[in-house]
Order: C-alpha cells, then structure tokens, then sequence
C-alpha cells in the first residue's frame, strides 16, 4: 500500500485552521467534505470581505504557512444579489514544503512520510471567497508580494473578467493581444461570444437535419 | 556590444510552442527577459460556459495536447465534485491507468524534444520510436492518438479492450529496458552533463512561492506529490513512491529535473503494470459500454451555489478545474470554468531562472522545465 | 616524386598539351614577314619563344577543371554517407537489424514487389534475392505489436543506390529558389560574404592531391598556403553574419568568428607538427615520406595519435559540425549567421559546408593515414609467395582509390561523432580550445620534435618508435575512459532517483 495522507489528519488540521480563521474580523471559515471519486476529503473554505482580505492573507501566509497561490478565479454575477456582483475565489494549498537541509555539501532530500504529518505540515485545500458589491470597477487587494505565483494569476484575472488588483505592479493583459481595447474583458457576462444567443435552425453543422420541435425544453 | 533585445518570436525552433520571450542580452549574457503569452488563446473558458458538462471533456483534451489524458481526468475529477458523483473502483483503476500511460508519453515527448534543444538529433527519432507504443495502447483504450474523450462524469466510456492487458506488459516490458538506452545517451555524454549541470538553479521554497509544482519541484530535493497530498483515485491501494532528485545545494538544475522525469516514466510503467494486476474484476474481464462497474449515473446539472473543485497531478504540474455551478438559469451548462494551468505559472519562473546565464543556455533551461503552450493559453 | 600509379593525370595532359603545342608550331609558317623596316617577326620562333608559358597555362587550366571535377563526383559520396548513416544510428537497431532493413519489409511483406514492374522482367532475380533473403534471416514478427518499433522496411529502389541523386535535387532545388536581400542589409558585404567562403573553400583543393599525379597545384610550401586559405573562410561568415542587418545572425557570426580563431591556432600547431615529422612542408612529400620505401614507411598516424586526435577535434570545429555547431545550432539561433540567406547562395554555404568537411577527411587521409598507399602496402608486396599477387593488384588500383576510402572512411566517423554527441555551449567551447587544445598541441609539437631529431636517423623509422608511441598512447586512452572515481560514481548514482519497492510483474527495473 502506499502512503498517503490519511483522511482524519487532514480533517483535524482543517479544523484547526478554521478555529484560528474564524476567530479574525470578518471571515467566515467552514469545513467543508467534497468528493473525489471513490474517496471524500475535508478542505476548508473561508469567505472574506474585501477590506479584511489584505490582513487574512498576511496571517495564512505567516501563521498558517499557507504557501502555494494555486488559482485566482474572478466571476461575474450580473444576476446575482446586490453584495456579491463579482466573486474572487481564491485557491491555495499549504504544501509543507521546507528547502532541504545540506550536510557536509550535499543535500538530504526531505522525503515526507504522509501517514505521520502534523501540525503545519498537514497538506490542506483552502479556498478563499471574496465577494465584491456591485460597481463597474471591481477592486480587491493583490497579494502579489505575498505569493508571487499569484502574480500572473492576478494578471490573467484583470485581463479576462476585469477585476483590478490594488498594489499590482506590472499588470498588463497576457492572455489576449496587448492592444485590446480598455474595458474589454471576454469573460464578463454580457461579452457575447458571436453568434452566441443565436437560433440555428439546423441541428448539426452540415445543416442536414432539422432542429426536433421540443428544443429548448427541460427534459 | 552593447545590450540588445532580442525576441525569440512565437515561431521558433526551441520555444516548444507559441510563445515569445524576449530576452535582453550584454554579448551572450541574459541580463532580463520579458515572456509574451497567448498566442495561442482559444477562449476555452469562455466556450465552457455555453457547453454541456459532457461536452467541456472534448475541450479539455485539447488544452494540452501533449498530455491529453491528464486534462480531460483533471476537469473529470472536478465536474465530479460539483455533481456529487461516486466512481466505481473499476473505472478509477482504469482511468489510473490512461492517466500514467498519457504521462509516460507526456514525458517521451519531452525526453524527445529535448535532445534537440541540446544539440542530439537521434534521441528524437528514439523517443518518437517508444512513444507510438504508448499511443498504440492509448488508441486502443480511448479509440484515437490524441484527443480521447476517454473519462466520463462517473466513469469511463469503455472498457479496457480485449488483450489489452497481455499487449500492455510487452509493450511496457520493452519500454522499460528501452530507458537504459536514453539514459545511456544523456547521462553518459559529458558534454550532455556539462550543457545542463550547474544551469538553471531552483530551490524548493522559492518555486512553491512561485506557484511551481511537479516534476520540477522535486528535482529540488522535496517529494511532494497531489497524488498523496491531496489523496484521489486508487493511488492508495498501489505501491509506488514519486522519485525525487538530490539536487545540488544550490538548488535544482537542469540535470535534476531531466533525472526526475526519467524517474518518473519509470514509476508510471511500475503504476500500470500494478493497476493491471490489482484491478478489480480482472484486467480480462470485459463489461459493456455503460456498465454499472464502468459508469455511475450522473446528474447533469449542478445547483446553484454549489461549485467543484479538484486538485490533480499533471505530468507537467498541479492542475486544476474549478467549476460554478449555476443551478436552473444555466440549464446543463456551468456558470464559470476557471482552469489553472501549471506551465502558465511555471514559464515567467522559468524566465527568471535565465538571468544571468548565456544565451545558449536558454534552450536547456527552458526545455527542461517542459513547457507545452497549449495548457499554457487555454 | 617518389612515388606512383598508373593513373598519371598529369603526365597524360602534360603530353596532350605538349603535343598539342608542337602540332601548333609545326603548322606555323617558318618565314620572316617584314613589318617595317626594322622589324620582323617570325611567327614559329615568336611561338616558340612563348610555347613554354602557353603550355603550362593551359595546363594548369585543365588540371584545374579536371581536379575540380574530380572534388564535385566525389563528393557527391559525402552527403550519401551522411543520411544513410545517420538514418541508421537513429534507428539504432544494430548491425544485423540495419543491414536486414534493407530488404525486409513489414511483418514478412516486401516492399510492393517493385521488381516485377521492371520491363522484360529483369527484375526476377532481384526477387529471388530479396525474398530468399528474408526467409532466411527476415523481421521476426512474433509479436507484431512489438515489432512495429523493431521493424524497418525499406521501400526504396535500392537498385539504383538509394538516395543517390537526392544531392542533385536538393542542389536544383535551391538554385530556382528566390534570391532575398533583407532591407536593410549591407548589400554589397552582404553578397561579397558567400563568394569569399565559396571561393576559398574551392581553392583549398588547388593543393590538395587526390593521388600522385592528380593535384593542380604543387608549390614547394603547399601546405603554408593551403592552411593560410582555409583560414580565410571565418571572415566570410563574419561578413555575412553582420551584413544581413539580424540580431540572431550577428550572435552566430560572432560566435563563429571566436570559435573558428580559437581552433585554428591548435590546428596550425598540429598541422606544424605533421610536417616537423616528415620533413617537409609540401603535402605530396608528406605522403611520399609516409609511404617510401628508403624513407619514412610508417604512416604519421601511428607516430603521433595525439596529433591525429588533436587534428580530428580542431577541424570538427573548424568546420561548424555538432558538437561544436553552436554557430549555427538551429536550436537558438535558427540557422545563426546563415538565416538570412536563401537560394544558391545558401546552396553554395551550404556545400561550402561540405567541402571543408571533406577536405578535412582527406588532409586527415594524407597527413595521416599514408595518403595513397595501401595498408601494409611494402610489407605484403614482400611476402614470400603472396608478395606478386598483391603487387599485382596494388599495381592496378590507383592511389585515387585509397585515398577516397580513407577520406570517406573517416567521414563515417564524423557523422558517427554528429550523431551521438550533444551541442557544445559556446563559452565552454572557447574554453576547450584555449585551454585544453592549446597546450595539448604544443606538447604535440615538441614530442614531434624530439622524435624527428632524436629517434629518426635517416631511412626508415625504426620499428620500435611507432610501436612504442601507439601502445602508450592506446593506454593512456584506455585508463582515460574506463577510470572511474569511486566517491564521484557514489554521488552521481543519486540513491533517492527512486523508490518502489515491490516489483508489480516480472519485468526489470532499476534497482
């Protein structure tokens, strides 16, 4: 069999985390059991108001050595309620990942057994959800000197949903070409791909078969 | 000479896909470099919105083309979450399977293009050789040698083939004595060793800030791996280790993150040579297309506020699809599909990690941290 | 010269110009014709007067074209040798399994049978061979799906030596391709740079004898000069590097510019070395001195392996290929100072490339390998009752054919080298030659110095001096590469590559 990190270690440490998280100003920490495949596991998700995020980072990144910026997701709810128009959702993982020491010039490789981790070492998920009123230029503090993976994923953010991070240096468009047009971010609702909304009559591309009459229904 | 920019364009023969980086150079030193992504911008985020979760998987093959398997298991595992779907054990070993035959290949690839980044044109006609074993059997599973559609939201679309269990040992029998043979060009060639040793330093805690995971992380001495971090599928049931490179102690080099991948073909043929033995039901036993112990029921829509997300071992990285759900509105379509790329993180590190060295350096570095554009742009 | 064959070029067109001249002078008018007063020519003593002159210039006019001609054909070999090899090596199947692809064919089906598409049915017996060959010793497929990567079938029409004109088409090819200047490029260095690396490279054959009697030019110091034109090449590909107004070509002409002044500094020295040994510095002496029967008799190779290493390396750079093609490598700097240029004019580099390459081999061939002399020539014409027969036919095949076999022979090596051995980064490059290479001819110089002043009394070598210089030199080469530092070999094995522990199936895996 080989080792992984049993299911109840990473349920304690989330539940540890969540203690320490809850405990700030406006966060809101909860357990949370998802599913992956045959397998369930605990991961911990906060939701954060904007102003308070700057000092949650600086405590996940310092006291809980939270230290890898996976994803930063911005989404825009043109439908949604008034306080949570745009979401940032933040994913980090905390690795428990240490520079390997040297001995005599060489270096040992830090060769981690999973079943026998604890404390701040325990590989967590932890999402972070900032939810963002409505305005026509969302801000949300960057964390690009705290996590520089975090760097391009702020970029990418801003370039495709719109979402502006204050503190940001360098920010610039990097997935479309850099002389696209100030506010044109695809990733906005009312961006309409082309033909998107459009009723074909067709079924299928060669335009062989008619569209059956029930299209469109709930099935 | 005075300092110049010099812009390695999109087209161009060692950038291993679109993209340009520009670097600035005093004589054959790099003194800065500037990355230039998306040339390759598909938009796949945003057509994933107006998409069936059914339909995302075909996308999701094609966002790195080289590791298709890895991408499509990758949003799988995540759709999965967000519909609250349990897998037979079945299909996880089968899809166990597909995955570390698409990473041998993966990094078959790599092995192959590296050569000529270095200056050895006959590993890449080698490596090519080996690789169509493995699309031989992955075309046998998935039915084409690229894009597969292979997993499904609960399952997978079909069974392992008849024989494929007997032409799968050969095969991966063959491929193991194959390895000496690159390891015997590469690790045998002092000037190989003197190309890639000493070039391209990276230590662990500076690439875990950066965002940088993977193969290139564990040349540098660290053996953390999602597989056993954050545990999914039957890789718990099998006996297998992620290798790790001792590196030097100024960090991981170019030398350490070639060893590493080599390591790790390895322990995918040893994965699925297991997978074969351990599976349950038998590696011969055939079920049906849409056999309960091949493929769970699945809901089709998610509700609203409900989101998926799953962390997964790319070949080249930790990937990630977080999905929203968006409930009755959206119909059977996702509300948002946010993809996390490891090689889109890993290339403005990998561009850092150039200051300093020669412009000849460039293709060693760059290549050994196996960049492929298409995950990278989406 | 000393020494000989049949095959005398040069004496046949000295009497064809020589006679062809006095058939000329015969049909002259012998009479005075009276211009003037004072003046009166006579036309065949004025033709006489220039007769020696007109010989010798259309003399070397023809030899001229016929060497040239000579150095085209042959060299058409080169490229051949180069793809089959290559192509082979890549498929690193082994000496039996490359030598059956050449016949086999998919799991036991050959190539389309071609040969009964042949008029009159002449192909038969090729069938014959074919298909008895591969019944004898054909593909093994037992397990087709592996014998997909071990097979190799070759669909070629190998009758006619496969490949053989791809050198033809690939030359048409660029000579009707489209003729670029880059806009702002120096146009006139910009086409001044090819004519200068062509022009040189050609004219480094002027002195090279392809056999006794085959040479355009044979100077008293023929190796000064010739060296001095191979010399020149580097500042045509500095020239065409800057000229094409390209940041990517001005970093190749500039490392082709450090890399080829870096190596020839060894290579005079070792080419210094040659002729300290054998006493001359005219090549066709050189030769003559390794093959004479009073003099010499012991090819340069064996008197001096480092000097033939050292040749061998400085030249692979001086000619640009992999492992020292950093210049070009097309990996960074697509094609380096060369990018720019397309059509004839990169076709001309191109075989430029190929020519210097060959002129490699053969100088390789004549400094070392004994030039036109058959091996063991003298020893095996001395034979008791063999010694006629070899004499016999040593006497029919010219020296042409030997040197040809050696050049490519060591061709083969080249390719062999390009195969298998990755790119050299330039600055280490610069470092191996300046450090490494410099001082190694040096000693190469001074050791040929003492053995030519000390060891060598006139005659024949004595036996002892070669075979006392080859086996320290094969010993020292062995301890070379089989010399491992147990500690270094402790620390490369890296004993945390891997970890598993159970072996899933019967099947090897790195412990």
């Amino acid at each position: 069999m080989s080792r992984v990190v049993p299911s109840s270690t990473q349920k304690s440490a989330a539940e540890k985390m969540i203690t320490a998280v809850g405990r700030m100003k406006g966060c809101d920490a909860q357990l949370v059991e998802r599913s992956s495949g045959t397998k369930s596991r605990w991961t911990v998700s906060i939701v954060c108001d904007p102003e308070n995020w700057r000092g949650l980072a600086e405590k996940l990144l310092t006291t809980h050595e939270v230290d890898y910026c996976s994803l930063i997701t911005g989404i825009h709810w043109p439908d949604g309620p008034e306080e949570k128009k745009w979401e940032v959702v933040y994913h980090f993982l905390r690795t428990g990942i240490k520079n390997p020491p040297d001995k005599d010039g060489i270096q040992q490789p830090i060769i981690t057994d999973p079943t026998t981790v604890k404390g701040k070492l325990v590989p967590l998920e932890i999402e972070v959800s900032i939810a963002i009123p409505d305005t026509r230029s969302p801000m949300v503090a960057s964390v690009q000197d705290l996590w520089i993976g975090a760097d391009w994923n702020e970029k990418e953010t801003w370039d495709l949903v719109g979402i502006d991070f204050e503190g940001h240096k360098g920010m610039r468009r990097v997935l479309q070409p850099h002389e696209t047009p100030t506010g044109y971010h695809p990733l906005q609702k009312h961006h309409n791909i082309r033909y998107h909304g459009f009723e074909e009559m067709y079924d299928d591309a060669q335009g062989f078969s008619r569209k059956p009459d029930d299209v469109g229904k709930v099935k | 000479m005075a300092e110049m920019w010099i812009s390695m364009g999109p087209q161009h023969p060692m950038t291993h896909g679109l993209w340009t980086l520009k670097i600035k150079v005093d004589g054959e030193t790099v003194v800065d470099t500037v990355p230039d992504l998306g040339y390759i911008h598909r938009g796949v985020e945003k057509i994933c919105e107006s998409r069936d979760f059914t339909q995302i998987t075909t996308y999701c093959d094609r966002l790195c083309y080289a590791s298709a398997n890895t991408w499509s298991h990758s949003y799988i595992y995540a759709a999965e979450d967000l519909l609250g779907v349990e897998v037979p054990e079945r299909a996880e070993y089968i899809r166990l399977i597909a995955i570390e035959l698409q990473r041998i290949a993966s990094h078959l690839m790599w092995l192959g293009a590296y050569g000529p980044d270095t200056g050895n044109l006959s590993v890449l006609v080698w490596c090519l050789r080996e690789r169509e074993m493995m699309m031989d059997l992955l075309q046998e599973m998935g039915g084409s040698r690229m894009h597969y559609n292979f997993p499904r939201i609960g399952g997978v679309k079909r069974d392992l083939p008849h024989g494929f269990a007997q032409r799968a040992r050969s095969k991966l029998e063959l491929f193991l004595q194959r390895i000496q043979e690159y390891e015997a060009l590469y690790d045998e060639s002092t000037v190989f060793l003197v190309r890639t040793q000493g070039v391209g330093y990276a230590k662990a805690e500076e690439m875990v800030n950066h965002g940088v995971s993977g193969p290139n992380l564990r040349a540098a001495g660290v053996n953390y791996d999602v597989r056993w971090a954050h545990p999914y599928s039957v890789y718990s049931e099998l006996d297998w280790e992620p290798p790790v490179e001792r590196s030097s102690i100024k960090g991981a080099d170019c030398y350490d993150r070639y060893r590493v991948r080599v390591e790790e073909m390895r322990i995918s043929a040893l994965l699925t040579l297991q997978a074969l033995d351990k599976m349950p039901g038998g590696s011969d036993t055939y079920h049906e297309p849409g056999d309960p112990k091949l493929l769970a029921k699945a809901p089709s829509r998610a509700p609203e506020g409900t989101s998926g997300y799953h962390h997964f071992e790319d070949s080249r990285g930790e990937s990630m699809f977080y999905i929203a759900g968006g409930g009755e509105a959206r119909g059977k379509n996702p509300y948002r599909v946010s993809i996390r790329s490891p090689m889109f993180i890993t290339i403005p590190y990998a561009s850092k990690c150039m200051i300093g060295y020669k412009v000849a350096d460039i293709p060693a570095i760059m290549g050994s941290f196996d960049p492929c554009i298409g995950e990278t742009d989406r | 010269m000393a020494s000989s064959d049949w095959l005398d070029v040069n004496g046949w067109l000295q009497s064809i110009v020589g006679w062809s001249m006095d058939q000329t002078h015969d049909l002259l008018p012998n009479e005075e014709y009276g211009l003037g007063p004072i003046e009166s020519i006579n036309p065949q003593s004025g033709f006489s007067s220039i007769q020696p002159a007109l010989e010798a210039f259309f003399h070397a006019s023809i030899m001229c074209t016929v060497v040239f001609t000579t150095l085209m054909l042959t060299m058409l070999a080169i490229p051949y040798i180069e793809r089959k090899f290559i192509g082979r090596l890549m498929d690193r199947l082994g000496a039996t399994t490359t030598l059956r692809s050449l016949w086999v064919g998919e799991s036991g089906a050959t190539a389309g049978e071609w040969w009964d598409q042949l008029p009159f049915g002449i192909g038969t017996p090729i069938g014959w061979t074919i298909n008895t060959l591969n019944s004898i010793w054909g593909n093994d497929h037992e397990l087709e799906t592996v014998s997909r990567v071990n097979n190799r079938s070759y669909h070629g029409y190998w009758f006619l030596l496969p490949g053989f004109f791809q050198a033809f088409a690939d030359f048409f090819k660029f000579a009707t391709k489209e003729h670029m200047v880059p806009k702002d490029a120096d146009k006139v260095v910009f086409e001044v740079a090819p004519v200068i690396i062509v022009s040189t490279t050609v004219m480094v054959f002027a002195f090279v004898p392809f056999g006794p009697h085959i040479y355009a030019a044979n100077p008293d110091l023929s190796l000064l000069f010739m060296m001095a034109i191979f010399g020149v090449a580097p500042l045509g590909v500095f020239f065409a590097g800057w000229a094409s107004n390209n940041k990517y070509t001005l970093i190749g002409g500039m490392r082709s510019a450090a890399q080829l002044t870096a190596y020839e500094i060894p290579l005079l020295i070792t080419v210094l070395g040659v002729a300290v040994l054998s006493g001359s510095l005219n090549i066709i002496e050189i030769v003559d001195f390794q093959m004479g029967e009073e003099e010499g008799n012991v090819w340069n190779f064996f008197l001096m392996p480092l000097g033939a290493a050292l040749f061998l390396i400085t030249m692979i750079a001086e000619v640009e290929r992999i492992p020292f093609d950093m210049p070009e490598a097309e990996a960074e700097l697509v094609e380096g100072w060369w990018t720019e240029y397309g059509g004839i004019r990169w076709g001309l580099m191109f075989s430029a490339e190929y020519m210097r390459s060959y002129a490699a081999c053969i100088l390789f061939a004549l400094f070392f390998l004994g030039g036109w002399e058959a091996p063991f020539q003298h020893t095996l014409s001395d034979l008791p009752v063999l010694g006629g027969v070899f004499t016999t036919i040593f006497a029919l095949i010219p020296g042409l054919v030997w040197v040809l076999l050696k050049a490519w022979i060591l061709f083969g090596v080249f390719v062999w080298i390009r195969a298998s051995l990755h790119r050299v980064r330039t600055d280490q490059i610069l470092e191996f030659g300046w450090r490494y290479l410099l001082p190694l001819s040096l000693l190469n110089l001074v050791i040929a110095t003492y053995m030519r002043l000390e060891l060598y009394g006139g005659g024949n070598w004595n036996l002892w001096v070669p075979a006392v210089v080859t086996t320290v030199s094969l010993i020292v080469f062995l301890i070379y590469i089989f010399d491992e530092d147990e500690e270094a070999a402790r620390l490369k094995s890296r004993p945390y590559s891997t970890q598993a522990v159970v072996k899933a199936s019967p099947g090897s895996h790195r412990d």
